[in-house]
């Protein structure tokens, strides 16, 4: 990066914090700063306060404290304005049941201030970059789940605001369609939009956002690029020893970490001198009949991103 | 496209006026199957209780016939307001749609006068078979005068606000359809809207003075009959302060924020 030119308007939220019930914190004191172009994932278990996060952004709760700001303009005093300035596609599915795929599309740009001859031109590409043509004229009644969240995502971008914010938008998606959708969030931020993004979907995260934060319980446990969060992991390699059910689990040796448990998986990291004894041991895991199989693999965001987020639920 | 300056803030009568339109066509279009069946019903049930009456006790003396036709009518602007829309209204709030709604970047004002124009709609067609089925099945002189426009948009307007505020302000959208059923039973049963308050007992009678569905039935009566309305003005202004009050409370509900 050589010079860097000031943006011309950033997207802030500053110490947020929501309580529902005045006891338990939802949010927990966040902080964040995003640009435009800048594609911004969201990550975190259920329940971490993501989707009550960018609720208060568009306005739908206030904020117990804390700051929103978009180019200066204060979101939480003015939550008319803060509508404006974000386009939303709620977790929840989009109520279209009675709308036809491309007149929800069309009239949710018309809603968003859009020109009738732009939006309809931008419906158009929009369908045929979803790959959505054999639905165009179907009700969103008769739409299978994956099918009615691409097009509300195609209602949210249709006529982008300054801020996109996409609550899990690639849920029910089929891969191929995935695909396509990622592109499609890319190429908002080509167009200087800035991006939030919510999703579990960590691997593809990996390749397509900017920067994330991983939040949880509330708080924010990690953030930045991708490969900074992976920077800490730079030369661990990850084994993954699939136990026998029923089997008491192994000892671990000291060089070998232990990250999670999912199921019968146990996976570990291993610093790239200890591979060879680390491959040992899972061989021999399989000759005493305690494991089924081992799998040895680059370390990927997903590792962080259990290690930050089940600590407490891993006894090492 | 380039978002990379930030929009001017949308705001003013134009705004106001895009909004509306594509908010009516909104609401149009998400209840384009319910619509049509909703106005048959509403057409089927005011003519109904014109022409059923008749059958039922036989020779109607016409000022019985007057007071049941208007009631009939104002049967159908408050059931479509404050019974069918906040039943509608709580629908969307438990499935989420209302958040939707409330998320989209229009002002509040222009969605509920979206709303109001489909409840007036949805009314209208029952209005005129109500008036065709009395004049053409009794041999009674309707005698509708201009104050039948304004008293009609009050009326709709009136009974949405009402039925919006309390769709909205009630905290569990549940209980706003049992208050819904409840009011059904009130209105339908208990109200001097197709009858004098005379027949009611006094205490009910009294209480009828000062909420709207008496004074609804007075003024739509006013407009469409000849001397059959008494203290008008007094409806007009027991209605200005119902409709007020509710449009304070509809505010301030869907502005709120938890
Ligand atoms: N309306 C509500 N009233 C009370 N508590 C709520 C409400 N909505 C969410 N919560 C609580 O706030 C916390 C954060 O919830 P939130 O929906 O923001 O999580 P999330 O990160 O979006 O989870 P998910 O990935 O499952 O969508 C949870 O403990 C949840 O139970
Ligand atoms: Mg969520």
């Amino acid at each position: 990066m050589v010079s860097r030119i000031a943006p011309p308007w950033v997207f802030e939220i500053d110490d947020l914090r929501k309580s529902y019930d005045g006891e338990k914190w939802a949010n927990d004191g966040i902080t964040l700063r995003i640009e435009p172009g800048e594609v911004f994932g969201l990550l975190g278990p259920n329940g971490a306060g993501k989707t009550t996060l960018v609720k208060q952004v568009v306005g739908l709760l206030a904020p117990t404290s804390g700051t929103i700001e978009l180019g200066g303009y204060d979101l939480v005093a003015d939550p008319d304005h803060a509508r404006q300035l974000c386009s939303y596609l709620p977790q929840a599915p989009v109520p279209i049941e009675s709308f036809k795929v491309h007149e929800a599309i069309e009239l949710a740009g018309r809603i968003r201030g859009g020109e009738k001859s732009t939006v309809r031109a931008r419906t158009e590409e929009l369908i045929d970059d979803l790959e959505l043509e054999e639905w165009r004229d179907t009700l969103g009644a008769k739409l299978s789940g994956g099918v009615r969240r691409l097009v509300g995502f195609a209602m949210t971008i249709v006529h982008p605001a300054p801020l996109v914010i996409l609550d899990e938008p690639t849920n029910d998606v089929d891969p191929r369609r995935r695909r396509l959708l990622w592109e499609r969030i890319r190429r908002l931020g080509d167009e200087e939009v800035a991006v939030i993004l919510v999703t579990h979907n960590v691997l593809e995260a990996e390749k397509s956002v900017d920067r994330l934060a991983i939040i949880d319980d509330g708080r924010t446990v990690a953030e930045g690029t991708p490969s900074s969060l992976k920077a800490a992991d730079r030369d661990l390699l990850r084994l993954q020893v699939m136990l026998t059910p029923g089997v008491d689990d192994p000892a671990l040796p000291a060089w070998l970490r232990a990250e999670a448990r999912v199921g019968n998986t146990l996976v570990t990291t291993v610093s790239e001198p200890d591979v060879p004894a680390g491959l040992d041991w899972a061989q021999g895991l399989m000759t005493e009949g305690v494991a089924e199989e081992y799998a040895l693999g680059a370390t990927s965001l997903e590792d962080v991103y259990v290690r930050l987020t089940t600590v407490e639920a891993v006894a090492s | 496209m380039t978002a990379a300056t930030i929009p001017a803030r949308r705001s003013g009568v134009d705004h106001w006026l895009d909004a509306f339109g594509n908010l009516t066509r909104w609401q149009v279009t998400r209840l384009r199957r319910l619509l049509p069946i909703t106005m048959v019903v509403q057409v089927l049930s005011t003519t109904g209780i014109v022409i059923g009456m008749g059958l039922l006790y036989g020779d109607l003396p016409p000022e019985r016939v007057l007071y049941l036709t208007t009631g009939a009518v104002t049967i159908s602007l408050i059931t479509v307001g404050i019974v069918m829309g906040p039943q509608i209204l709580s629908q969307e709030r438990i499935s989420g749609s209302a958040e939707y709604m409330a998320a989209l970047p229009v002002p509040r004002s222009a969605a509920t006068m979206g709303w109001m124009v489909l409840n007036l709609v949805t009314v209208l067609p029952g209005i005129v078979s109500a008036l065709l089925a009395a004049t053409l099945r009794y041999d009674v002189e309707l005698a509708v005068s201009w104050p039948i426009v304004p008293a009609v948009v009050l009326v709709v307007f009136g009974a949405t606000m009402v039925g919006v505020a309390y769709a909205y302000a009630i905290p569990n959208p549940r209980t706003v359809n049992a208050v819904a059923q409840l009011l059904i039973f009130v209105v339908f049963g208990f109200s001097p809207i197709a009858y004098p308050a005379e027949q009611l007992p006094d205490w009910l009678a009294s209480a009828h003075r000062w909420l709207p569905f008496e004074s609804m039935a007075v003024v739509i009566r006013d407009g469409l009959t000849d001397g059959l309305a008494t203290e008008v003005g007094r409806a007009y202004a027991v209605l200005a302060i119902w409709t007020a009050a509710a449009v304070a409370l509809a505010s301030w509900s869907l502005g709120r924020r938890p």
